[in-house]
């Protein structure tokens, strides 16, 4: 069997059945917004870098852009459930197969690396007195990357559960040590930091028992990658979401049972219980955070209405993969719950997660005081239209999509 | 007013499939009587899980009809489904949920009262001796313990109608007698199970009746004396009628 050609093959398959789908996310109107927003950025951030106000954090917003692209790897393996039985037989070649994919892992991720570096290098040159070199600097970032990278291979490939997230944890801070200290010390010191901090990395990887090939957890983490786009896909087309990565969160797990008790919300109660168990969580949290955090930075200026609009589309666009969470699951089909109750429970639920995410991110916009009031009330009256108006497109999708069927 | 002699599960003249040239049933009749558990036994690819299919609502017959309670699905979908609960073959569960909360998504789904939500989860969990997994996500969870939690739910919702197919697949010796022990409470209680399984000798003590499909045709239905009284000697177990019933139709 050639493992290396199975892996070409697998992957043409799974891009081969994405492909008929491109066609909808160019004609829709989404990434006709999302077009229209780079080029604003791109507008602005031109501006911007001509006029760089005094004393601007350059050091900390390279570091909040650059930290998470260095550390951050994700693989496709393409592996299958039933490759526990017909390929574990090749496990001693499975290096081939497995080759490939660590490769491709790690080009496409630097190349976004390099990237968003490049874009934000004409932004630092200028705010950072003490601005390192750019060859230097791609130099660092891509043996970071590359650390990191391999880092997290060896995390897959860990026995015990609880080792895999220690080291996780421990890439995670080192890569923003690594990269703060390339930002704040002089090249020739923090050479020898990252020197001496790699060495000890790579030595504390040799630690834990290891997997030659970590069959399951491979299989679970393609299961949850292939999800991700499939749910991004979901964005624009209805599509199958599966493969959801689920967390327990019992911190959270108490949420949804003060729903009252009737027949009429439970399918909320299902809902609810997938919101704070899957990744739609944490994302819509990451936007909200990083949307307040913007939100109080641009406060006051029009351009900041627009940040506000954008990070509100993007909850709104992130709490829609919602409606196709359970839609086609087997216990639907076969539970008294109505189709119609079905529909108003989830559009329900989504609009009031979109309602408070608008508040809060809207709430930092106060900071620009009375002076800035009118183009807060205004970001408020546009957040009020933006929520009420994805309400009606999803509510009207959805009517549609059943009458199609 | 309703006929309280009237079949929980009436199927009437039903043939259909997946595929309108090629039916898997064909003139499928039978009824399930209020109180009553009625085993349905064939060979693999016979139509058992067809005929649940086409009860569930989830396939449409080509011919014939199916009522529960009276009615068909199309006549009023919700009171159709409320009116039974199903335990698939392969555990069916909410990855994003623990065994309590899908539990609590069922009566919720079945309209069952919280107070008697809380009393029938406390009895199941401990017959199923679930106690302990109650929090637990339902990934975390092995095959044996999944299929408990379908069996559960089915149960908490507390329908006339009970739809079961192949319960005992990966259930420990000590489950599969909770669940004879139970089937049996719910059937004095007035519910009525229809029961697809393989081990005839198991069923044979617990069911009621029998019907015996082979190759989508009721080849025999009746209790265990007649059909001894048709196709066997007075102690025949199950099992050697069953082969004997389908080995000359092969």
């Amino acid at each position: 069997m050639d493992l290396k050609l199975l892996w070409k093959q697998r992957r043409t398959g799974f891009w081969n059945g994405i492909l008929p789908y491109v066609g909808y996310v160019i004609q829709s109107g989404v990434a006709m917004v999302f077009l229209f927003l780079v080029i604003a950025f791109s507008a602005w951030y031109t501006s911007f870098v001509q006029n760089i106000p005094a004393g601007f954090p350059i050091r900390w917003i390279a570091l909040l852009l650059l930290a998470p692209l260095a550390l951050f790897s994700s693989y496709r393996t393409y592996l299958l459930p039933a490759d526990i039985v017909f390929l574990r037989p090749q496990e001693y070649r499975m290096q081939d197969y497995l080759k490939n994919s660590f490769v491709r892992g790690v080009i496409y991720k630097m190349l976004l690396l390099l990237f968003v570096f490049l874009t934000l290098w004409p932004l630092y040159v200028r705010a950072d007195v003490d601005a390192k070199p750019l060859g230097w600097s791609m130099l660092f970032l891509v043996l970071w990357k590359v650390l990191s990278s391999y880092g997290a291979w060896q995390e897959l490939r860990m026995v015990q559960a609880g080792a895999s997230k220690g080291y996780r944890i421990l890439r995670w801070a080192i890569a923003i040590l690594a990269v703060a200290a390339w930002l704040w010390q002089p090249p020739l010191r923090s050479l020898w930091f990252l020197l001496l901090l790699a060495a000890v990395y790579i030595v504390a990887l040799r630690v834990p028992v290891k997997h030659r090939v970590a069959w399951e957890r491979l299989i679970q983490v393609e299961q949850t990658q292939a999800g991700r786009v499939m749910r991004t896909l979901g964005w624009f087309v209805d599509v199958p979401s599966s493969g959801q990565k689920v967390n327990s969160r019992r911190w959270l797990s108490k949420w949804g049972n003060g729903l009252p008790w009737n027949a009429g919300q439970a399918y909320r109660y299902l809902m609810t219980k997938t919101f704070i168990r899957t990744e739609v969580f944490t994302i819509v949290l990451r936007l909200i955070i990083l949307g307040m955090l913007l939100s109080w930075w641009t406060a006051g200026s029009y351009f900041g209405i627009g940040v506000y609009l954008f990070f509100l589309l993007l909850t709104g666009i992130q709490l829609g993969v919602l409606r196709r969470s359970h839609g086609e699951s087997f216990w639907i089909m076969i539970y008294p719950i109505s189709g119609e109750s079905r529909r108003s429970q989830v559009l329900g639920f989504i609009f009031q997660l979109h309602a408070i995410a608008a508040l809060l991110m809207w709430l930092p916009m106060l900071a620009a005081g009375m002076e800035g009031l009118s183009i807060t009330g205004i970001a408020l009256i546009l957040g009020v239209l933006v929520i009420v108006l994805m309400r009606r497109s999803q509510g009207s999708k959805w009517l549609k999509e059943e009458e199609d069927e | 007013m309703e006929n309280v002699q009237s079949p929980v599960l009436q199927i009437s003249g039903l043939s259909g499939g997946y595929s309108a040239k090629r039916p898997v049933l064909h003139d499928v009749n039978l009824e399930v009587g209020r109180g009553e558990m009625v085993g349905l036994i064939g060979l693999n690819g016979a139509g058992k899980s067809t005929t649940m299919k086409h009860i569930l609502g989830l396939m449409t017959p080509q011919q014939g009809e199916v009522r529960v309670m009276g009615k068909k699905r199309d006549e009023d979908a919700q009171i159709y489904q409320s009116a039974m609960a199903f335990v698939p073959e392969s555990p069916e569960l909410y990855d994003e949920m623990t065994v309590m909360e899908h539990l609590e998504f069922t009566a919720r789904a079945y309209n069952v009262s919280e107070a008697d939500f809380k009393q029938r989860t406390e009895k199941l969990l401990n017959l199923f001796r679930m106690n302990e997994k109650s929090t637990s996500l339902s990934t975390h969870l092995s095959k044996g313990m999944r299929q408990k939690v379908m069996i559960m739910c089915a149960f908490v919702a507390g329908p006339p109608l009970y739809i079961i197919d192949e319960p005992f697949l990966g259930l420990d010796p000590l489950g599969i007698r909770s669940l004879l022990d139970f089937m049996l409470e719910m059937k004095a209680a007035g519910s009525s199970i229809l029961l697809s399984s393989h081990i005839l000798s198991t069923i044979e003590n617990y069911c009621d009746r029998f019907i015996v499909l082979h190759r989508g045709h009721v080849i025999a239905q009746g209790t265990l004396n007649e059909l001894r009284t048709k196709f066997g000697e007075p102690d025949t177990p199950l099992e050697h009628m069953f082969y004997s019933l389908v080995q000359g139709r092969d």
